[in-house]
């Protein structure tokens, strides 16, 4: 396993129970959502819902790429990538 | 006794502290900023549980001890994964018999019997023969006004829009359609004892067979626990509005009407209280300190409630985000000073 980084909105950070920036330790990147969510175990309702995948506004972007681009969430991890949690909310 | 109230709304929680006098008001908040708060109960151990929602990241349950450290709950209600139905939000928690029950959207029931720390799906409601008839209202298809019977543990009641009311005389294991009175505003081809768009409900706590029921098209009272339903809307300026509210202390009983299901707005632009101390026999107007010209918010089904103090203190907050506070059992308002967001439910509890 490599060492990622997570990094989270702050409507999550602001629930008290994750912080805004952390790390964890996972092959893939859906590893990567699951190690998150073992370690902040209020955190997982938030990013998927009933069908076991992520709500449909949660944006995941592995190294900047949009984790809907890809067929599933298995995709290999490198030491030092970065995962961030955004709202996918765009307008006014 | 002091006062606390937690007003909810749509970017937040805020709460107000009033002392013994109810005429000094400090406020506090946003706690859970930018998320909306749907609903708050102080249970009878003195936890506070609130509900949080979000277009984005889905609902929560909080609990509190003193409304400043919140825990969220990693077993709240949930629908089962797979499914075809989503969990939108909390409409409305009861406490009571050593249960908390929890009302949401998609319209459903679950129960806790550990002071919310987990909940079970009451399936006797949820999977309810004439589901397949339910049909949402404006609001969504909720389960978002609950009732628990203060001297039988067995008997429940249940307000689902745009469906109608439900009853247990069991706990909770079987429910039957209490809709007898009420007009039938979307009639489904197969179950014709539902299809009712109540709004609120509040009941007598000395007599449970006492209910009041806030109805899309008016104002009822059931005395036999909710089998048969009649018409009490004397002196009302029209038939819509959303929350109704009792003081247990007094029996008074408060309304806000608004001009009809397709304005959603007080009458003329004056908005007003309405007030009955004869059980809804009757009804007066009591606007004193209200805005009297120029007021078109509204006020939903969650966001009227009174702290059963002697004299009853009435609180009230509005679409508008404004607040509206009597210390006097609704002969005089007064409006804090501050705009809240969307008001959706306030909770009031008098003590320490």
């Amino acid at each position: 396993m490599v060492s990622v980084r997570i990094q989270m909105p702050l409507l999550l950070s602001g629930l008290g129970q994750v912080p805004t920036d952390l790390t964890v330790e996972a092959d893939t990147l859906g590893g990567a959502l699951r190690a998150l969510v073992a370690a902040y175990p209020a955190v997982g309702v938030h990013l998927f819902d009933e069908s076991g995948g992520l709500r449909e506004h949660v944006l995941c972007l592995w190294n900047g790429a949009n984790s809907r681009w890809f067929e599933d969430l298995e995709q290999p991890l490198a030491a030092g990538d970065t995962v961030t949690i955004l709202q996918a909310v765009s307008g006014g | 006794m002091p006062v606390t109230a937690v007003v909810c709304t749509i970017k937040g929680a805020f709460v107000l502290r009033g002392g013994d006098a109810r005429d000094d008001w400090r406020i506090d908040g946003p706690l859970f900023k930018g998320w909306k708060a749907t609903s708050a109960l102080r249970g009878p151990d003195g936890r506070w549980i609130l509900a949080t929602a979000s277009d984005v990241y889905g609902p929560a349950v909080h609990v509190s001890d003193d409304l400043e450290n919140w825990r969220q709950i990693e077993n709240g209600p949930a629908w089962p994964p797979g499914g075809e139905r989503k969990l939108t939000q909390i409409w409305t928690f009861a406490a009571g018999h050593g249960r908390i029950w929890a009302g949401v959207d998609e319209a459903g029931l679950f129960v806790s019997d550990d002071r919310g720390e987990s909940w079970q799906p009451v399936e006797g409601l949820n999977e309810h023969e004439t589901r397949g008839g339910w049909f949402p209202g404006a609001g969504g298809l909720c389960a978002h006004s609950l009732l628990l019977d203060p001297n039988d543990r067995e008997r429940i009641w249940c307000g689902i829009s745009a469906v109608g009311v439900f009853r247990s005389d069991d706990g909770g294991a079987t429910w039957h359609p209490k809709n007898d009175g009420v007009p039938i505003v979307i009639e489904d081809k197969q179950h014709k004892n539902i299809g009712c768009c109540v709004h609120g409900l509040s009941q007598d706590p000395n007599d449970a067979n006492t209910i009041w029921r806030r109805e899309h098209v008016g104002m009822f009272r059931s005395r036999d626990g909710g089998d048969h339903w009649e018409r009490i809307e004397n002196g009302l300026p029209s038939r819509f509005g959303f929350p109704v509210a009792l003081d247990r202390s007094t029996g008074d009983l408060y309304v806000i009407p608004l001009e009809s299901d397709e304005y959603r707005m007080p009458i003329d632009g004056k908005l007003t209280v309405y007030k009955s101390s004869d059980g809804g026999e009757s009804w007066q107007s009591k606007s004193a300190g209200l805005p009297s010209r120029h007021a078109y918010m509204g006020v939903l089904r969650g966001a009227l409630d009174v702290d059963h103090e002697t004299p009853c203190g009435v609180y009230f907050g509005t679409t508008a985000g404004t607040l509206h506070v009597s210390n006097d059992a609704g002969e005089s308002w007064r409006q804090l000073d501050c705009t809240l967001p969307r008001v959706l439910w306030v909770s009031v509890h008098a003590g320490d």
